[in-house]
């Protein structure tokens, strides 16, 4: 039986009509949020990761109905409202850390939830952080530049384009 | 695959939820972080009608220190909630690299270190930590409360002692006593996302008598197995040499009883337990011996 959960996406209130079974993957992709990707449905590859409450988590491993009264953020928005992509966005378009893209949202949003807990990272870290999402293009190193070049970009700018939403 | 339809309950208290489970019995299953049960469902490997998710339960959350009684993990609290946790960094040294091998960071924000133990899977990482602690579990059910010894818990592969409607609220790791140091090693293929083959957590503590050891493995039998022999052979000595090192890793794999599965043969893992049980031991040794106290 279907049943309606409420929450924030991306900065606005939504309702949806779900199944219990419904995984939180999937109802945002029926809603038309076709960022978070289906890889492997069994929380080993990341290509599904958003942002719950500050927390990165694999949004296959999250019933839909879990997420009522809570705030959930995607790559949609992550774009400013003028179209301007965010710094780590950016920096993905710019070090080439995107091939075929399947793998760059759940890359991104990870990468985002760890900037805002260690704006200032070491690579090391960086490569831990992103240790549970799965590349097959580009060998990460282009990945891990791309989230160290963001990093400093961010800090440059003094504040986190997009905290607020 | 795709999960069988169920209906969720999620409860606002404990009392309720015991109540769902009560009024559901064998039909139900309990939910945590749910990275198991999702996974199981997602394989039709059980099919609850009704799935009880404890994560709304406000008495199921939380990480509390205690001096002298010792770490107190509610059982809504995550593997990365443990792991990070001050405390348990100074304290508890093999449950924080237990935690920080679970998985990946992600998953660490769902899964849960009570779950990890409630599912009694053999490879389950924070099981040989719980052994060597001798965590106390604090069950709430139909007939009240109740403690379990760890030693009691799990029972077999995917097997616990909870009776039918009970539900683990918390765990107590005692503190240790005297000054202590602690490690969790996990062999795996790989960093990240990959079960145990072999797993062994050691404690050395500081007593009256010398230096004392625990000893538990993961992975290498259908129950937890502390290593009862190979910890009386190091019992005292604060710097074991070579020799007493490898009695005690011969009595240790003489403790385990090891499958050949698709991760790995039983030959192997008998002699990559006597391997880290080596690495383990000297670790926490050097460690008991040195300043620092983990
Ligand atoms: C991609 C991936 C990687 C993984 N890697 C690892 C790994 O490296 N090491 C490892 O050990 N495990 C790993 N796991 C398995 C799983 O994440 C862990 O066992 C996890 O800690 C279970 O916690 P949970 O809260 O998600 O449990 P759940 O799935 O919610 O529950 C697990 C079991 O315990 C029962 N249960 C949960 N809470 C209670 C309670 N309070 N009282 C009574 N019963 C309860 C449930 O009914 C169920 O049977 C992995 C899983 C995935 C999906
Ligand atoms: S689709 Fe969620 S981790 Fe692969
Ligand atoms: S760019 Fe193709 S999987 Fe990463």
């Amino acid at each position: 039986m279907k049943r309606d959960v409420n929450f924030i996406l991306n900065g606005r209130p939504v309702t949806l009509s779900v199944e219990p079974r419904t995984t939180l993957l999937r109802a945002l992709r029926e809603y038309g949020v076709t960022s978070v990707k289906r890889g492997c449905e069994e929380g080993e590859c990341g290509t599904c990761t958003l942002v719950i409450d500050d927390l990165a988590q694999k949004s296959c491993m999250v019933l839909a109905l879990e997420v009522e009264g809570k705030s959930v953020l995607t790559v949609e928005g992550l774009v400013a409202p003028n179209g301007d992509l965010h710094p780590l966005q950016q920096a993905f378009v710019e070090e080439g850390a995107i091939q075929c893209g399947f793998c760059t949202p759940g890359m991104i949003m990870t990468a985002y939830a760890f900037l805002r807990k260690n704006p200032d990272p070491t690579e090391a870290e960086v490569r831990e952080a992103l240790a549970g999402n799965l590349c097959r293009c580009t060998g990460y190193i282009p990945i891990f530049r791309a989230v160290m070049k963001a990093a400093k970009t961010m800090r440059e700018l003094g504040s986190h384009p997009g905290a607020a939403r | 695959m795709s999960m069988l339809a169920f209906e969720l309950e999620r409860p606002r208290d404990l009392a309720s939820a015991v109540e769902s489970l009560g009024r559901h019995g064998s039909r139900a299953m309990l939910k945590a972080g749910g990275t198991d049960v999702i996974v199981w469902m997602h394989k039709h490997a059980v099919q609850p009608e009704v799935l009880v998710d404890l994560s709304e339960v406000p008495e199921l959350g939380g990480i509390s220190f205690y001096p002298h009684r010792g770490i107190k993990i509610g059982a809504m609290a995550t593997v990365n909630q443990v792991g990070t946790h001050e405390d348990a960094r100074v304290h508890y040294g093999a449950l924080v690299d237990a935690c920080l091998s679970h998985s990946d960071p992600l998953i660490r924000n769902k899964a849960t270190v009570v779950g990890n133990v409630c599912a009694a899977v053999p490879s389950g990482d924070l099981i040989p930590a719980f052994s060597v602690y001798e965590a106390v579990m604090h069950v709430y059910g139909p007939g009240g409360e109740r403690d379990i010894a760890f030693a009691d818990f799990i029972t077999g592969p995917r097997k616990n002692s909870l009776a039918p409607g009970e539900i683990v609220v918390s765990a107590t790791l005692p503190m240790p006593s005297g000054r202590s140091a602690a490690c969790y090693i996990k062999l795996g293929r790989r960093n990240a996302l990959d079960l145990a083959q072999v797993g062994v957590a050691c404690l050395a503590m500081q007593g009256s008598k010398g230096a004392e050891y625990r000893l538990a493995y993961g992975a290498v039998s259908p129950r937890p197995v502390r290593a009862a022999e190979a910890e009386d052979i190091l019992a005292g000595s604060e710097s074991p040499d070579e020799a007493l090192l490898d009695r005690a890793a011969k009595a240790a794999a003489a403790a385990v009883n090891p499958i050949t599965d698709v991760r790995a043969g039983r030959e192997y893992r008998l002699s990559m337990v006597e391997e880290l049980t080596r690495r383990a031991v000297s670790i926490c040794a050097e460690r008991l011996t040195g300043r620092e106290s983990r």
